[in-house]
């Protein structure tokens, strides 16, 4: 097996709560804070903690305002932040096909 | 192996990609609304013996208007209760989804108000009360259809019941023994009302299980 793809692989993404955060975000415009905690399981610290890292990447973008006095965030991704989810979805791909048996 | 591992992984971006577009606000809570709202319009529309084609279409025009504001509200007091916007781009799919249908029946229900009042008695009760709810429960399964597209499963389900339910009425006709309110009414309660009730219920219990779980 070719250990390329494997080596490519961006290991900021790579991360599993990570690449969930990233799985969702790339299926809509922009998340709330409180949408992503809910349908990953995640705690408020674990799912912050993801979110910076992400963010000092520079693959989400977070928005901060109010809304009824209470303090709301939204994610959504940068347009480099899609690139690189494409990407490590193309080396997935790439795996897979390499590791097909050949007829 | 390499290419199992890479697999599972692609199944899981699928899933959360696919659950991140899914429209889950208050789906139980204003379903069971619409039902009550429905069954009790239907009793109402009955015992008032609302029985001519105008007022027939002026009252579940009403209804509706009153079903669609209750919605928005229970949508919108949720979102008021989780801090998030109300106009959620999953919510604006879903609106944008049902819209056509939605304002196909509200358009042909205006002409048909229009219509009947100057149309033949006989034409006037056979447009009114017995093809309009037709049509207007095919369009709204219609609706319903489009937007499963970013709901849960079970409301492409609930679509297609209201399109096939709305073609078995029409092949099947009026029975001999019910009057025309009767039946128009009874339809209405039965589509709009007690299938709203049902899927309502089962979704409070399901959604109640999967988040205990």
């Amino acid at each position: 097996m070719n250990p390329e793809p494997f080596l490519q692989l961006d290991r900021v993404i790579h991360e599993k709560g990570r690449l969930a955060i990233m799985s969702m975000l790339a299926a809509s415009p922009e998340l709330s804070f409180i949408e992503m905690r809910d349908a990953l399981n995640m705690t408020d610290g674990n799912l912050t903690t993801h979110i910076r890292t992400l963010q000092e990447s520079g693959y989400i973008s977070i928005s901060k305002s109010y809304q009824n006095n209470r303090p709301h965030t939204t994610c959504s991704l940068t347009p480099s932040g899609k690139k690189a989810f494409t990407g490590y979805i193309n080396l997935l791909e790439q795996i897979i096909q390499q590791n097909k048996p050949k007829q | 192996m390499e290419s199992n591992w890479a697999t599972e992984h692609l199944q899981v971006i699928r899933t959360l990609m696919e659950r991140s577009a899914v429209y889950r606000r208050a789906l139980a809570p204003v379903m069971i609304y619409n039902g009550a709202l429905g069954t009790a319009a239907a009793i109402i529309g009955l015992a008032a013996k609302i029985d001519s084609p105008r007022s027939f279409i002026a009252y579940w025009g009403c209804v509706a208007a009153v079903a669609i504001a209750g919605s928005f509200f229970l949508v919108r007091r949720q979102a008021l209760k989780e801090s998030e916007p109300f106009w959620s781009p999953p919510t604006r799919r879903v609106t944008r989804a049902m819209l056509p249908p939605l304002v196909a029946g509200t358009i042909i229900g205006a002409v048909g108000f229009i219509y009947v009042g100057s149309a033949p008695p006989d034409l006037a009760n056979v447009l009114g009360m017995l093809l309009l709810p037709v049509v207007w429960i095919i369009l709204y399964g219609c609706a319903f259809h489009a937007a499963g597209f970013f709901m849960p499963r079970g409301m492409r389900l609930f679509g297609w019941a209201f399109v096939l339910g709305g073609c078995a009425v029409f092949a099947l006709g009026i029975p001999d023994r019910i009057t025309r309110g009767q039946y128009a009414h009874g339809l209405m309660g039965c589509f709009f009302g007690l299938l709203h009730l049902a899927y309502g219920v089962y979704l409070y219990f399901t959604e109640k299980r999967r988040n205990e779980t």
